[in-house]
């Protein structure tokens, strides 16, 4: 239980110049998959995979940690510059980050995000060397109960998500859950509006929902005024965040980062709430909403450093109890095992410089990660003065590839496709993507844990309420409803005769 | 006519020679692998592990891809479908076995429609309870869900998983009802165990070994013939008096109409790694061990399948699990 | 004639409306089953019902609210037609081809699409990309993808 020994047996593990390189190189490729939509950390570490069976297993580990945090850096990237969202955490940051990159502020966007997810990796990787045993323990008190009370919670907070109507953004979300029901059920095997494609038993790719509704749509919107608009995106004023910004930034940061942080322990799905509930704080405590949605820069700094916080803590239950909380973790977990280590409660003190080493390089490759990516957002930004009749070709090309190198599966491109003119048609009439992709990534994780829990109590549903955890989550999720609707009757009362804006 | 006759025989006799030239030289370019679930889990591993020494063996790069999807089928439908010339092959497991009485509209035979190269490896399974559960044996647990009923949950990581199976297999040997909780995957199945959230589950060595040895979950028996190595002191299922044996068996598969040149080619490149000692002591740590050489032939791994797929119906139709 | 009702709602009420319908229509044929066993109906005909009804308030709405403030808009249909084709395309040719074929007329397509590029600047566009796209997926990243695919060889090529 000495801290200071076991930290120093980690970064004496982490420094050594093999794993400052290839933490280097994990980093370098993460950021390079996550710029590139479509190809996420997923599909690289299953590439790279084989590469890392002649490594040292704390180097092989070292490194494909570094491509999955490194790709939640990268993922932000195109999210704010071309509207193009490679993961559920980054769909958050497009929202503001692609209207301030449209207002010539990519610069300030990307160095908000990288410098916030900087600090927030840096403090959560803290947490996990300080306390990550306990907090295993503690993530282990959610049962399927919480993680539904969880994630109801999440879906009423995440109406801020929308700048627009109320009552679209939650039609969008219905149509999210609904669409995330496709496939598999996991229950019974039945197949769901799967029209009798085997290619569609294991549901629609996220990947392709986001290229389809975000990326797609977008590139038709922008296809719509092509004689009339000459340039699409402001002159670019400044790379750097100015000492307003910088104001602006701190306490969203720092909430984000405490949000993630708890959010990414939960191994059943907490992580993909981080960045959507981040927001959602962000917008009701601003004192200018309204600005949400427009290029609200709290709107990229709170999403990022949450997103980047609960990367780092996403490990605790990996490395603590050897469960993995998402596929990356799962492939980790089997590159363990190729490795000869049994993943598992033993790893802290059977392996303790793997384990503290793993730690330690974190802190190095975020780093590294933040010398790798301040000085490539001038490159970034220039990126924008491609002419758009070249960018957006690119954009499908690696769509494409990157999508299809997922699974293979042709049906995943044809989504894209689908969900293309499904989003492009209700953004035209103004109902907003973000909510449908919301509902897209919970609407499936909503129905297993409602129908576990409801099997594990036997078919009672008091167990949302006799549980402390359950029930305390779903009087937040309340007393979030009541005070979204009462000022709103209040207003109404009072503005009857004032116009609606 | 005697003359086409003629042509045809030479154009069949070209052909000929054109395919046994292609299996004398074959293989000439890389070797693709496709496993049918997802990175990182227990097949992925063990078709990684062997991929290696069978690259040597035969003299090209041997490629793993994942094409996850559908309980499996996904993945042998469509190397099912694709050219039968020896550079695209399947691994899979028992699951190649129980998907034609899980799966009413399957796109292919598993039988007819593949060229069986050989089996690779059995994995045992274990029947493990949550830290907290009262039974302490075997039979104690038997009993205690004999009387207990359908309050004890059994997890299972999702329909045709081999946690499915083995609690088929359980509850049949058993006449006992649990109740089944499935799960998307073994780790969330495994987290909502350690966290004492459901009863039991039977999985997998390379998914529980790590689990037991750290104390994280109560190991009751092990579902093959003979005691692991790893696992010394956990019990059979024989001697703890349950009659149920099932080990998750791994099989090689290509296209049906791959010449047999081919297939005896990737059979032996098999049974090269399998003797590889690296591939022995990498299999000893996940609990297992490679297959006799003699059964990673076509002959043996062909009659596996063939029973297997017979155990197997009966279990799935009583169990009611409805065919989709 | 004024419209005294906002368009883009009624339409996208109608929209979200014709969602819920047609996945309440496809989940009716699964099993409901009870609270406690849930079948595979129960979730999406519940969230069916529940789309329909925000549906409908939509449309409703769309007739309190007033004219839309921006119009519709034009819709792009040779960038619509194209890049679907281009989509299309990848998806159903990217085995038989191969990577290299696939993409080159995948790029070409939504090259095309932009009234800026002409034939030759769609040509030269999908080359370069192509290219590009091969150095940074398969050199670069090593992405198991054969180049050329099984239908090439089967015309000899």
């Amino acid at each position: 239980m000495d801290l200071l020994a076991n930290l120093a047996l980690g970064f004496e593990t982490a420094l050594t110049p093999a794993n400052i390189f290839y933490c280097f190189i994990g980093v370098l490729l993460g950021t390079l998959v996550g710029v590139l939509p479509g190809i996420g950390p997923t599909g690289a570490i299953a590439i790279l995979l084989p590469i890392t069976f002649t490594f040292e297993p704390v180097t092989a580990i070292i490194m494909l940690a570094g491509i999955y945090y490194g790709a939640q850096y990268g993922g932000s990237t195109t999210a704010i510059l071309i509207n193009l969202p490679g993961e559920s955490s980054s769909a958050v940051t497009a929202i503001d980050g692609y209207q301030m990159a449209r207002q010539g502020r990519a610069g300030p966007a990307l160095a908000t995000a990288a410098l916030g997810s900087f600090f927030a990796g840096t403090v959560a990787t803290m947490l996990v060397a300080v306390a990550a045993p306990p907090l295993a323990r503690l993530a282990l008190q959610f049962g399927s109960a919480e993680y539904f009370a969880l994630i109801v919670l999440g879906l009423v907070a995440s109406v801020a998500l929308a700048h627009g109507s109320i009552i679209k953004a939650l039609a969008m979300i219905v149509l999210g859950l609904l669409l995330g029901m496709v496939g598999q059920d996991i229950y019974t095997g039945t197949p769901r509006f799967t029209f009798g494609f085997f290619e569609l038993y294991s549901g629609i790719n996220f990947v392709s929902v986001a290229v389809g509704v975000f990326g797609l749509a977008e590139i038709l919107r922008n296809l719509e005024n092509e004689t009339t608009r000459s340039v699409l995106v402001k002159k670019v004023e400044r790379l750097w965040l100015s000492k307003d910004d910088f104001r602006r930034i701190a306490m969203p940061v720092l909430r984000g980062t405490g949000l993630g942080s708890i959010l990414g322990i939960l191994p059943g799905g907490g992580h993909v709430l981080a960045s959507f509930a981040s927001y959602s704080i962000e917008k009701k405590s601003s004192k200018h909403p309204e600005q949400f949605g427009k290029g609200a820069i709290e709107g990229v700094a709170g999403p990022e450093s949450a997103n980047n916080a609960a990367a780092q803590t996403s490990f605790i239950p990996l490395l603590t109890l050897g469960i993995p909380a998402h596929p990356v973790m799962a492939l980790i977990i089997g590159a363990f095992i190729i490795q000869g280590i049994q993943p598992g409660p033993n790893v802290i003190t059977s392996e303790p410089a793997l384990f503290w080493g793993v730690i330690a390089s974190m802190w190095v490759g975020n780093i590294l990660l933040v010398i790798l990516n301040l000085p490539l957002i001038g490159l970034w930004v220039k990126m924008l003065t491609i002419p758009y009749r070249v960018l957006f070709p690119a954009i499908i090309a690696f769509a494409c590839i990157g999508t299809f190198s997922i699974n293979l599966n042709a049906f995943d491109i044809y989504a894209i496709a689908v969900l293309g003119i499904i989003g492009y048609v209700l953004v035209k009439l103004d109902c907003e993507p973000a909510p449908l992709l919301l509902g897209f990534v919970l609407g499936p994780l909503l129905e297993e844990h409602l129908r576990r829990a409801m099997i594990i109590s036997r078919g009672d549903p008091m167990t949302f309420l006799e549980r402390p955890i359950s029930a305390g989550l779903l009087a937040l999720a309340a007393l979030a409803i009541i005070v979204s609707i009462l000022p709103s009757i209040r207003r109404k009362r009072d503005e009857v005769f004032v116009e609606e804006d | 006519m005697i003359k086409t006759m003629f042509a045809a025989a030479i154009a069949a006799g070209v052909s000929l020679a054109a395919v046994s030239a292609q299996a004398q030289t074959y293989p000439e370019r890389s070797i693709t692998i496709v496993v049918p679930f997802a990175a990182g889990g227990p097949t992925d591993t063990v078709t990684r592990l062997v991929a290696e020494p069978m690259s040597a063996a035969l003299g090209q790069q041997v490629i793993v891809q994942n094409v996850a999807g559908a309980g499996g089928t996904l993945a042998a439908g469509q190397v099912a479908a694709a050219e039968p010339d020896g550079y695209t092959i399947l691994m899979h497991h028992i699951g190649m076995s129980t998907a034609p009485s899980l799966y009413s509209a399957l796109p292919y035979d598993p039988v007819e429609d593949f060229e069986h190269i050989g089996l690779v490896t059995e994995v045992p399974m274990t029947i493990i309870g949550r830290k907290d559960l009262e039974p302490t044996t075997l039979a104690e647990l038997v009993e205690y869900v004999k009387t207990n009923g359908e309050t004890v949950t059994y997890a299972n990581a999702g329909i045709g998983a081999a946690s499915h199976l083995c609690g088929l297999l359980f509850m049949s040997a058993t006449e006992t009802t649990p109740t089944e909780v499935p799960y998307q995957g073994t780790g969330p199945a495994m987290t909502d165990l350690i966290g004492g959230q459901v009863d039991f589950l039977c999985d997998q060595t390379t998914n529980t070994t790590g689990q037991i040895q750290g104390g994280e979950v109560k190991a009751y028996a092990v579902t093959s013939a003979d005691r692991l190595p790893t696992l010394p002191d956990l019990e059979t299922t024989a001697e703890g008096g349950l009659d149920m044996e099932v080990t998750v068996w791994h099989g090689l598969y290509a296209p049906a109409g791959t010449p047999d040149e081919i297939v005896q080619k990737l059979s032996e490149a098999l049974q090269t790694a399998l003797a590889d000692q690296g591939v022995i002591d990498k299999f000893a740590d996940l609990g297992t061990t490679p297959v006799a050489q003699e059964d990673a032939t076509p002959e043996a791994h062909l009659e596996t399948l063939t029973s297997q797929i017979e155990l197997w119906k009966p279990i799935i139709e009583a169990a009611g699990v409805q065919p989709q | 004639m004024t419209a005294r009702y906002s368009l883009k709602n009624l339409l996208a009420g109608l929209i979200f409306v014709g969602f819920g319908l047609a996945f309440g229509y496809a989940a009716s044929n699964y099993p409901i089953g009870t609270a406690l066993r849930m079948g595979p109906g129960y979730f999406p005909i519940i969230l069916a019902v529940i789309m329909v009804v925000l549906g409908a308030i939509i449309v409703v709405q769309s007739f309190r609210e007033g004219t839309d403030e921006i119009a519709l808009g034009a819709i792009p249909w040779r960038g619509l037609v194209l890049l679907i084709g281009a989509l299309v395309f990848f998806g159903f040719t990217v085995r038989g081809l191969g990577l290299l074929p696939s993409l080159f007329v995948t790029v070409f397509l939504a090259g095309f699409a932009s009234r800026s590029n002409g034939l030759v600047g769609a040509l030269v566009l999908a080359a370069g990309l192509t290219a590009l796209c091969m150095v940074i997926f398969v050199w670069a990243l090593g992405l198991p993808l054969p180049l050329f695919g099984p239908w090439l060889a089967a015309l000899g090529l």
